[in-house]
């Protein structure tokens, strides 16, 4: 039977942390059963590499040094390895845990654990069992989409990618080059932003709208990344959140609650109706119609007009 | 948790060095620790006397259990606790920052947070920088949300004006809350005495709320799974189908649906499920020359009939501009 992956990464980690000088590769074949399992000299080669790889993502610090026959070795030190020394009080440890659950995505799911469990083992504390809830809380981050594992990791390495594209109201998706800065989940929904190479411009992306494959390209950054990546704003701007204008219009008493939630002024109209002043910003029109009789719009007389458009689409339709 | 050969050996790496500490630790004790299973705790006890500390042969870690203890008999220095990985630091940090945001946030628990974030963040060095390229913003309403935590804590019932979207309607309930937890938007899932069922609340819904005297006494009920989603039609549900264009895909975005499929034009034919399809009239209205729902027939004519009221009321003002919408009436 094959040798599990796990205890092989395990050997070769004990193997590297434990040893005062550099190994080369032909003493590591020797002192692993995994590897002197592996047949040729090329699987070994491709295996080797990718298990060095795979340690380095678990935060192995390994060096890679000639030695004094010219022989490539390798080693992880000890000094460079260790946890600083931290100290986290009960109450923090038990924050840090309700912390540690909160992603629905695999790889960070585990990296959180990962993290909370070198710090147990550096003396994290005990007595509060950080996986009871501790406040009635249960805050949970959704990742549905599968092109944020890749643009997480593009991003944490400044690789350029390029992905197809649908805007939100284009028939056809677009192919993007883009150099992808920091992501950010806003109500739920998860945000790239980015150096758009295309439009030669700063770009924010809707994970959900990227279709298919997010393909690293080679290269480096050719726009520094600014020091603040700002998403949310633009995503509001989206939303009709940056609204600059107001409106007026007449409501139904009694009727669109979240209407009156914002209103900045309200007043009895009489015959049954109420008179609002609301703030106007991108997509009140279509949030309007969705009240359909309950509203009526006064003014401004834009807004009056795009509304009656849409009514009168849903009434032919 | 995932048992994958990364994680795997990430734990028991971790499990070496705890156990070193700790001669005859229990396995239960150990495997709460760790947040894992004791069957996920001594199937790495399984491989760890398999693994050794030295190139030289012959070398393994002497570690063995009697399914109760567990004795590491060389115990070696190879075991410091070691450094946080860059993903490791990003995740645990930025689901700190995000969770340290929660309006509803006990402040005692969010300064626990803020100083276990600074001591992270200084323990992880360089690998805490990645993380500022990934955050999370929570939605919640603070003053809500303080008054469900304080009722769940204190076991009492709430009072609640809530509005419901698909009615337009604002409805005064008394619930026994159960919990609070946030996907995007905050929500409480509580049993709902207006309708005797197990409801789930938007918290930016909640127009009022009031914490009563009487004992919260919710029955037991199983939680529901989040992981499967928030929106979970049941097969029953009557199916509706919607036509969109182009400019109106962001529907199968926003509604869980069984199928969409894709249309000559470049729009979308989304079937979807719901219990209430009314609630649907402020779809078919929103989208306008978007799209429009094909079936059940009743709601499409539901919808048209609402736009044909609600263009006639414009009618009526343009006749009569002045009337009682005058612009100098307002100052009044």
């Amino acid at each position: 039977m094959a040798i599990a992956k796990a205890e092989r990464l395990m050997n070769l980690a004990l193997c590297l942390l434990g040893t005062r000088r550099p190994l080369s590769k032909r003493e590591l074949r020797e002192s692993i059963e995994a590897y002197l399992e592996a047949g040729s000299d090329d699987s070994f080669n491709r295996m080797f590499e990718r298990d060095k790889d795979d340690l380095r993502e678990l935060g192995l610090v390994i060096e890679t040094v000639e030695n004094l026959d010219g022989e490539v070795g390798y080693l992880a030190r000890r000094d460079s390895n260790r946890l600083p020394p931290i100290t986290i009080d009960a109450e923090e440890a038990a924050a840090l845990g309700l912390a540690a659950k909160v992603w629905q995505q695999a790889r960070l799911a585990g990296a959180a654990s990962g993290a909370l469990q070198k710090l147990r083992a550096a003396g994290l504390p005990e007595d509060v069992d950080p996986y009871e809830a501790h406040s009635a809380l249960e805050p949970r981050i959704p990742v549905h989409e599968a092109s944020f594992e890749p643009l997480m990791l593009a991003c944490r390495d400044r690789r350029p990618v390029v992905f197809d594209y649908r805007k939100a109201t284009a028939a056809r998706p677009e192919q993007r080059h883009v150099e992808p800065w920091a992501l950010e989940c806003w109500r739920g929904h998860w945000y790239l932003a980015g150096w758009d190479r295309d439009r030669g411009a700063e770009r924010v992306f809707r994970l959900s709208r990227i279709t298919g494959k997010v393909r690293a390209r080679a290269g480096k950054f050719t726009v520094p990344v600014p020091d603040v990546v700002t998403v949310r704003e633009t995503v509001a701007g989206w939303a009709g959140e940056s609204a600059d204008r107001s409106a007026l219009i007449r409501l139904r008493s009694g009727a669109g609650y979240p209407l009156r939630a914002k209103a900045a002024r309200i007043r009895a109209a009489g015959e049954g109706w109420d008179e609002l002043e609301i703030p106007y910003g991108h997509g009140l029109d279509a949030w309007l119609v969705e009240f359909g009789p309950d509203v009526v719009v006064l003014e401004p007389a834009e807004l009056r007009a795009d509304v009656v458009d849409r009514l009168r689409a849903v009434a032919k339709g | 948790m995932a048992t994958n050969a990364i994680d795997q050996t990430r734990r028991m790496l971790s499990l070496v060095t705890y156990l070193r500490e700790r001669p005859g630790a229990h396995v239960s004790d150990v495997a709460r620790a760790f947040g894992i299973t004791e069957d996920e705790l001594i199937s790495d006890l399984d491989v760890l006397p398999l693994c050794g500390t030295s190139f030289r042969g012959g070398d393994l870690l002497d570690i063995d259990t009697d399914g109760d203890r567990i004795w590491w008999h060389n115990p070696d220095d190879v075991a410091a606790p070691l450094r946080l990985a860059a993903d490791e630091a990003t995740a645990l940090l930025v689901a700190a920052r995000a969770v340290s945001t929660l309006p509803g946030l006990r402040e005692s628990d969010r300064q626990a947070l803020l100083r276990a974030t600074a001591k992270l963040e200084a323990a992880a060095g360089e690998n805490a920088g990645a993380s500022a390229r990934l955050s999370v913003t929570f939605e919640s309403e603070g003053g809500v949300f303080a008054d469900v935590d304080r009722a769940i804590s204190e076991r009492r019932r709430l009072w609640l004006r809530y509005y419901s979207p698909a009615r337009d309607e604002l409805t005064e309930r008394e619930v026994d809350p159960i919990r609070l937890f946030a996907v995007g938007h905050t929500y409480m899932e509580a049993w709902c005495y207006h309708s005797e069922a197990r409801r789930t609340f938007r918290l930016d819904r909640v127009a009022e709320i009031k914490i009563l005297d009487e004992p919260s006494s919710p029955p037991e009920i199983e939680l529901r799974d989040l992981s499967e989603g928030l929106v979970q039609p049941a097969a029953e549900d009557p199916e509706v189908v919607v036509e969109v264009g182009p400019g109106g895909r962001w529907v199968a975005e926003y509604y869980p649906h069984d199928s969409a499929d894709e249309l000559p034009d470049g729009g979308l034919r989304i079937t979807l499920r719901t219990p209430d399809p009314t609630s649907l009239r402020r779809l078919a209205l929103r989208l306008g020359g978007d799209g429009h729902i094909v079936s059940p027939t009743d709601l499409a004519d539901s919808a048209r009939q609402a736009a044909r009221v609600a263009l006639a009321a414009y009618d009526e003002h343009d006749k009569n501009p002045g009337g009682s919408y005058d612009r100098q009436e307002q100052g009044r």
